[in-house]
């Protein structure tokens, strides 16, 4: 799914991919503060063990991102929290892989932070339950379908054997789109409800 | 944040550590057929994904779809010398292969073609122990499988432990985080 294994990309897309990372984790710790280092490492810990648990989706088992949920919670300090999260998997697990590290990154944390970005305002202000909640799913189901574009993306720019198939892409990711959308809006409406500065990354 | 924690331990505690994300491949030789199949690490197969079967100059020697099953079989060719790969590919971004080394091709491809019987008593003798010799092949490869598939799959298990110390560290980073903030004022 997401985490992209070594040995499938080609060197430039890999660069890329590592260049983007790098820019992101470093403007991300520059935003880590003493309010947001320990909500970044409560909601690591929170997706490094949530994205454990997968479910067979067709032809591929699929696992939630969180990305949205983050960027919503975190803004750009997403990236260094994913990047950390990537790294444990890859070195205690061996998903995905080290050298795809920065790819892998930016393709989780870049549509999340994004999206966040461009919605994040709104579900701020929403002064209905409803709404909030419809907008942090659509947060959550867009972060996902850019992950999904994205992989797809750096597989196809690789011009490897391993080329995605839209279809199979769309039967994994949609699921998963759904699902995250309501696991997104299930935490923002909880968060909105009993702790609403949780959801503002930067201090206005 | 009290609240978050308590959360996240009790999704620590209910994540069954058998549940993950990355595909392998299982492949063994049976006879003068190469079958197996190809899983989710934590549950589920790949169905209907393409799976190819190379040797080790790169040449194809089979390729086909997975079934429902994740399964996958092919005959194995008789100028099988070099090691086979079968490799899968979920066509999203999983592809995982298995190798089978020369040598268990080799005890398979020598053994299965009964050899050519002349009359005499001797050589007739000689038949029946190369057609003991792969019954008890076959036998053996039918005991030894489920230990192999299992190997296979303990490999790969999530361990709790694992889990226990990607977690810890994520806290200790965030720990370090801070004191090093502490530092600079």
């Amino acid at each position: 799914m997401a985490h992209i294994a070594d040995g499938l990309l080609s060197v430039p897309v890999l660069l890329c991919g590592a260049g983007m990372a790098a820019a992101g984790v470093g403007l991300g710790l520059r935003r880590l503060d003493d309010r947001l280092i320990p909500r970044a490492g409560i909601l690591a810990a929170a997706v490094f063990v949530g994205s454990l648990v997968s479910i067979p989706v067709g032809p591929s088992s699929v696992h939630v991102l969180m990305s949205g949920a983050m960027g919503l919670m975190l803004g750009i300090a997403t990236f260094p929290a994913v990047l950390v999260i990537l790294s444990l998997q890859a070195l205690l697990f061996g998903f995905g892989g080290l050298t795809t590290l920065g790819v892998n990154t930016v393709n989780i944390a870049l549509p999340g932070v994004v999206f966040a970005m461009l919605l994040g305002p709104a579900i701020r202000r929403a002064g209905h339950a409803t709404t909030r909640a419809a907008l942090a799913g659509l947060v959550g189901a867009l972060s996902v379908a850019g992950t999904g574009g994205l992989v797809a993306l750096s597989l196809a720019l690789s011009s490897s054997d391993y080329a995605p198939v839209a279809s199979v892409i769309i039967a994994t990711y949609v699921p998963l789109m759904i699902g995250e959308a309501f696991v997104t809006a299930t935490i923002v409406s909880f968060l909105a409800r009993v702790h609403p500065d949780a959801l503002r990354p930067v201090t206005s | 944040m009290k609240r978050v924690a308590a959360a996240l331990l009790i999704a620590l505690a209910l994540a069954s550590p058998a549940a993950a994300h990355k595909l392998k491949v299982f492949a063994t030789v049976e006879g003068q057929a190469v079958r197996g199949y190809a899983f989710f690490i934590g549950g589920g197969r790949p169905n209907g994904s393409p799976w190819i079967a190379k040797d080790a100059a790169g040449k194809v020697v089979a390729s086909g779809t997975t079934d429902a099953e994740g399964r996958f079989a092919f005959a194995l060719p008789a100028a099988a010398t070099t090691d086979l790969t079968v490799t899968v590919d979920t066509q999203e971004a999983h592809v995982a292969s298995a190798t089978l080394a020369a040598s268990r091709l080799a005890g398979a491809s020598s053994t299965a073609p009964p050899a050519p019987a002349p009359a005499d008593g001797a050589a007739d003798a000689g038949g029946d122990e190369a057609r003991l010799a792969a019954l008890i092949g076959a036998a053996v490869q039918k005991e030894i499988e489920p230990l192999m598939e299992r190997l296979e799959a303990m490999d790969a298990r999530l361990r709790f432990t694992d889990m226990l110390s990607g977690v810890f560290l994520i806290i200790g980073l965030a720990g370090i985080g801070l004191w090093a903030r502490g530092l600079r004022r």
